[in-house]
């Protein structure tokens, strides 16, 4: 089946119900998104599909054919999710990191959607789980991005 | 003169040597004796078709337990009498059915009387293999003989006390409810339409779980004659929905190639099996004929629905998503990644939430119980599933679990209502694995 990932076109033979975070990580060797649960309970593995976030984890690849996959390795070329990334290193976010890939695509499909978001609408979409208790970090960049562009 | 010689000794010689090449062809290509006479292939497409007749009839839903000899029983079933056991039903003569004669395997089956007379509970579905062809029972008996390794496993006695645990009251009920008689054709129907109803009515007791029940235990219908036959019933806290043509709680947007993917497959774009049925579908109708699950699709088709029991017809409305609204915010972070924020899930991998019966139900038991405890493991054409529902047992409390089914049983047209903590909170009673109040056989 032919998908669309990061504005490139990929031949890939996997079966309908193969989890999309199988085909992304092992088939093209897109490491940056994680495996965290398996279960899209976590968020690790979130990516964005025609611009929402979903977790690909439990994606059946199938189902995002003819679709437009972002993952981390492309997220700067997107104009939001470049000020995304700029935030996140302001603000040193990180700690052991296995989770923010995913936190980027959740704060970036957020902002894509709502570019200045209430507390409640960040409360609802940032909900991806953080080993380390990155989640001041992580509520202190989101809020400043949800300012605007000239914050 | 030296040659002539050569000639009768090469001669003497020839002879030993073509007998000996003789002997060694016969003997490199003989057929070894073997203690089968030829009427024995009979036998063996004889126990291949009791394989297929058991499957069709699930046996072994009951009567093995994982990890243990194939049909040697043990399976416990508890009633609010106390708990009985499946029996062990391989050929050990000393524990299982070794000792039947055809007859005796058959009064279990179809009549529920082991020899001696004694009657067997009627958690054994005898009311509906009582349609059993001859022919069925024949070759079950032929399987049962000699298509299972006997296992020398005794059985577990039954812990409901005297006199409850009387065992002749079971006759009169019998009387009363339980046909004594083989499926018979009904010639104004087509053979498709006939096999169907065999199955469904008969091996594949369908109505054991489909069917509501009355005061007695007894399924108010045993085949389309009646209303109530296959209308949807709660049992072991899962509800068992409509098989009817009913359009919310039946099947009455399925088409005959969509019931036939669900039983063959386990999923199709309306539905992924769970709840008992994932069962029925891991040890039975995944290995059903593509034949016979045409013909259950079509009787099936056949059944008419009841628009007052099922309430005016769903169709699928767009949900503004209130953020505030209870449930929404748990349905957006627990629920929206496979079923969709739309409700409408992921093609046949992650099931629908807009217009599942599940939804759109007053009985909410497998709304509450698939959200507690999630799905179990289908296993089809021999692989596990890739995508399975997980348990929310121990992330959400009764009232979250309340609160996000009211949303969904209220979004996308669905029109199950809401959903009570308290009914969550008995339903976690009775489904937590050390609980002291275990699950039962509720029957209605």
């Amino acid at each position: 089946m032919e998908l669309r990932i990061n504005q490139q076109t990929y031949q890939v033979e996997a079966d309908a119900d193969t989890p999309l975070l199988w085909v992304i990580r092992d088939d093209l060797g897109l490491t940056g998104t994680k495996y965290g649960c398996g279960l899209a309970q976590c968020g690790a593995c979130s990516v964005l599909v025609d611009g929402n976030v979903v977790r690909a984890c439990v994606t059946p690849v199938a189902g995002v054919v003819g679709r437009e996959v972002t993952t981390i390795e492309a997220i700067e070329a997107d104009a939001v999710g470049k000020r995304v990334v700029a935030a996140w290193v302001e603000h040193q976010v990180a700690q052991c990191g296995y989770c923010q890939s995913g936190q980027v695509m959740a704060a970036t499909a957020l902002l894509k959607h709502t570019p200045k978001p209430s507390t409640e609408q960040i409360d609802a979409a940032m909900v991806n789980l953080c080993r380390c208790g990155t989640y001041n970090a992580i509520h202190a960049a989101v809020h400043e991005l949800a300012q605007g562009e000239n914050a | 003169m030296n040659n002539s010689r050569f000639a009768r000794t090469a001669g003497w010689l020839a002879l030993p040597c073509l007998v000996a090449a003789g002997l060694l062809a016969w003997y490199v290509t003989r057929e070894p004796a073997t203690p089968f006479s030829a009427s024995d292939s009979a036998n063996a497409a004889l126990v291949s078709r009791g394989e297929y007749v058991a499957r069709l009839s699930d046996c072994v839903a009951c009567h093995s337990l994982p990890g243990k000899a194939p049909f040697a029983g043990g399976l416990e079933m508890a009633t609010p009498l106390g708990a009985i056991h499946a029996t062990n039903i391989t050929a050990d003569r000393e524990h299982g059915i070794g000792a039947y004669s055809l007859a005796d395997f058959d009064r279990a089956v179809r009549q529920g009387v082991a020899p001696g007379g004694r009657r067997l509970y009627p958690a054994m579905p005898y009311p509906s293999y009582a349609k059993l062809s001859d022919d069925d029972v024949r070759a079950l008996y032929a399987f049962f003989m000699k298509g299972v390794q006997p296992a020398a496993e005794a059985n577990i006695p039954s812990s409901i006390p005297w006199p409850l645990n009387l065992r002749w009251p079971i006759a009169l009920w019998n009387g009363l409810f339980a046909p004594t008689t083989a499926y018979a054709q009904k010639p104004d129907q087509d053979p498709l339409w006939n096999r169907g109803a065999y199955i469904v009515q008969g091996p594949g007791h369908c109505g054991s779980c489909h069917t509501p029940r009355g005061l007695a235990f007894n399924e108010k219908a045993l085949d389309e004659s009646g209303a109530p036959f296959l209308a949807g019933a709660l049992l072991d806290g899962w509800y068992a929905p409509s098989l009817r043509q009913d359009h919310n709680t039946g099947l009455g947007r399925w088409s005959e190639a969509e019931i036939v993917q669900f039983l063959k497959t386990g999923r199709n774009r309306h539905a992924v099996v769970y709840g008992s049925m994932t069962e029925a579908f891991n040890n039975s109708t995944q290995f059903m004929s593509d034949d016979d699950l045409s013909a259950i699709a079509r009787y099936l088709k056949a059944l008419p629905g009841e628009p007052r029991r099922d309430g005016a017809p769903w169709q699928y409305q767009a949900t503004a998503a209130a953020p505030d609204a209870p449930g929404a915010h748990t349905y957006a972070t627990r629920c929206a990644s496979c079923h969709g924020a739309d409700g409408k899930g992921q093609a046949e991998w992650m099931p629908p939430l807009a217009g599942a019966t599940s939804m759109l139900a007053a009985e909410n038991a497998s709304a509450i119980n698939i959200t507690l405890n999630g799905s179990q493991r289908i296993v089809a054409a021999g692989v596990p599933d890739a995508y399975r529902m997980p348990a929310f047992r121990e992330q959400l409390s009764d009232r979250e679990i309340a609160e996000v089914l009211s949303f969904a049983r209220s979004a996308w047209g669905n029109q199950g209502g809401a959903v009570q903590a308290k009914a969550v909170g008995e339903l976690r009673g009775h489904t937590d694995p050390a609980s002291s109040s275990p699950i039962i056989l509720h029957m209605r």
